[in-house]
Parts: structure tokens; sequence; C-alpha cells
């Protein structure tokens, strides 16, 4: 196997997999949409809300906030020492108290207004509006975060959008390059382009484009390859994993699963 | 008809910008500032008779607005929270 990294930014990875087979990716892709954990708020405590949104909305788009999480110190809350009742190794608490400031002003509550127990976790993606408040309106709550995986709920997902394609080859009908030039002219500016008498793709994304322009103009002088063993994976974060970290993790939590059906097989025998 | 429509936005029910892409979902409300910002500044260019400085378009790839799910949640979206303050 041999994984060349296109891209690698916090939030959103491509990896190029060579010598593989599609179903070792596809694990790998399950496991990030259900059995990676990640912080999310799980209760929410209102002493006060006067907003127009109800009690049920504002908690609905606070779980839905993400949480920066460090795996390596949490542990999911029915695993902890602390047997279920919330402590630093499980929980992570924030406050928030915010007022509207008269009638002419509008006070807009964003994520960053969380107020974390302790400074290292401090919410990242602090730009995300919670409710408006008008007047004299008031919100006054407390939340409790807790680990999760995708499984249980779909606000404990870190990892959106993960997908792979196999890497395509275009071959085309060296016989025929008239038709070929003919046909090129006719597509999009920018999508391909002919080098010698090799077809190559701009933007692989923009491959079903190249396509349907194939089937429309029924080119049999064009044929596409797909080789499963070139694999394309793409993923990205909703910022609380930086997609290195989800990765790995990812294939930490493969690999586990793996040894324990080793250690069960044995058992058989 | 015309008033109940009036609080309900395109889901028929929140009227505040949802905070993550119902079909991907990434989160998408953190650019919509931004974006209706930008928008307005489009619309009062085209109402006006000018060439605006940029559509759309470009204004949602700016703000790494890819997928066209994630496109339609901003597109779509009718900011009504304002009208609702009123009621508690």
């Amino acid at each position: 196997m041999k994984v060349d990294v296109t891209e690698l930014k916090p939030k959103k990875a491509i990896l190029k997999i060579e010598d593989t087979e599609p179903y070792f990716v596809n694990s790998i892709r399950r496991i990030m949409l259900s059995e990676l954990p990640k912080l999310a708020v799980d209760d929410v405590t209102i002493y006060d809300n006067t907003s127009a949104l109800f009690d049920e909305i504002i908690a609905h788009r606070l779980g839905l906030v993400p949480i920066p999480t460090d795996l390596d110190l949490l542990v999911p809350r029915d695993e902890c020492v602390c047997k279920g009742k919330g402590c630093p190794n499980c929980t992570v608490r924030y406050t928030l108290s915010k007022e509207g400031e008269g009638p002419d002003k509008k006070v807009v509550v964003y994520s960053g207004d969380l107020q974390p127990a302790e400074k290292s976790w401090a919410i990242t993606e602090d730009k995300i509006p919670i409710v408006e408040l008008y007047k004299e309106q008031r919100l006054i709550l407390e939340i409790e975060a807790v680990l999760g995986c995708g499984k249980d709920h779909a606000k404990w997902q870190p990892v959106q959008a993960p997908g792979y394609r196999f890497i395509p080859t275009i071959e085309i009908d060296k016989e025929r390059i008239d038709e070929v030039k003919e046909f090129i002219n006719e597509l999009p500016e920018g999508l391909v382009k002919l080098k010698g008498d090799k077809l190559e793709i701009n933007d692989i994304k923009n491959m079903s484009v190249l396509e349907s322009y194939i089937d429309k103009a029924n080119a049999d002088f064009i044929t596409i390859k797909r080789d499963s063993s070139k694999i394309i994976f793409s993923f990205e974060t909703d910022g609380s994993l930086k997609t290195e970290d989800a990765l790995k993790k990812s294939a930490k939590i493969l690999e586990e699963k793996y040894a324990e059906f080793g250690k069960l097989l044995k058992k058989i025998k | 008809m015309a008033l109940e429509r009036k609080d309900r936005n395109h889901i028929g029910d929140v009227v505040i910008i949802p905070v993550r892409c119902f079909t991907c979902g990434k989160v998408i409300s953190e650019v919509y500032e931004e974006y209706k910002k930008r928008h307005t500044e489009y619309k009062t260019a085209i109402d006006s008779g000018e060439k605006p400085k940029e559509i759309p378009k470009k204004i949602l790839d700016d703000l790494g607005v890819d997928r066209y799910c994630c496109r339609r949640m901003i597109i779509s979206h009718v900011d009504l929270v304002g009208e609702a303050a009123p009621y508690e």
C-alpha cells in the first residue's frame, strides 16, 4: 500500500491510496462516520429563557456546535470511574449568560459566548449564532458535553462527507484523433486538456461532467477506465478534531476491532 | 395564508439559520452573516443599475461553501428571528 497526501488541512483532507482494495478504504470511512468519538453537548440546564426560540430548539442548536476534543484527556462517561455521575474525566462544562440591550439593539448569542469551566476547552468555532435577543430578553443556561459516537446521534459525528473514488484513466482512439479534437471543442472551457495523443482532465471532481458529455455525444473513441486499487479518499471535519487525528484514531479503532476478532477466533480453536 | 407563512421559512419551522447543513453536516451558520452582508452589497448594486463587485456564486465559493447541499442552506434561508422576537 502506498499513501500520498494531496491535501491535509486541519478541516479538510484528500489522500491518494494505491495498491489497496475498496473494502479497506470503505471500512475506514464507516469507522469515521459511526465509531469515531467526539465531544458534544448532551445535557442542558436552562435557568432563564425569554428569547423567541423554544428551550428545545436552543438545546438542539447547542448540541450541533462542534467542541474541540482532545481524545487523550477524556473517556466516555459509561466507562468512567465516576460510574455515570459526571466528573472532569468524562465531562466538559460550559455556562452562558446574556441579555438584550434595549429596544433598538439586536444582541446575537454566539457559540463563543459559552464560558468553559477550564480555559483549554474554549470553543474554536465561535461564530455560530445560537439565538438573537431583543429588548429585555434573557438567556441563562449551563451545559455538559460528553464523548459519544456517530451511531448514537449525528451530533457526535466529527467527520463530514467522507468518500472515495477510483482514479480514472482516459484512453482515446489515436486513429480517430480528429473526432476527439472536434469533441473537445464542444466541452466547457478548462475541463480537459489534450497533450499530444493523451487526454487529461484538469480537476478529477469534474469527471462526471466529462462522462455525461461522452454519453450525450455517443463518443466511443474515448474510454474511461477505473482501477479499483487506486483510490482517492477525501473527508472533512467539523473542527472538533483535526483531520490528521481523526484519521489516526479511526485506523486505531479498526486495528482494535481486528485484534478483538483475532482473539475470539483463538477461543474457537 | 400570507400571515401563516410569514413566521416560517422553507423547512416550515425554524426562524434562524440552521447550525449545520441538513444533508452533509458541515457547519454553515458561521458564514451566513458575512454572506448576508455581501449579498446586500450585491443587491444594492443591482438595484441601482451598477455592475456588482461580486456575484453570489463568487461569495459562496469564497466562503468555502463548495457542495450544493450546503449552498442551498444559505441561498434558500429566510431570516425571520426578528419577526418572531416579540413573542416569548
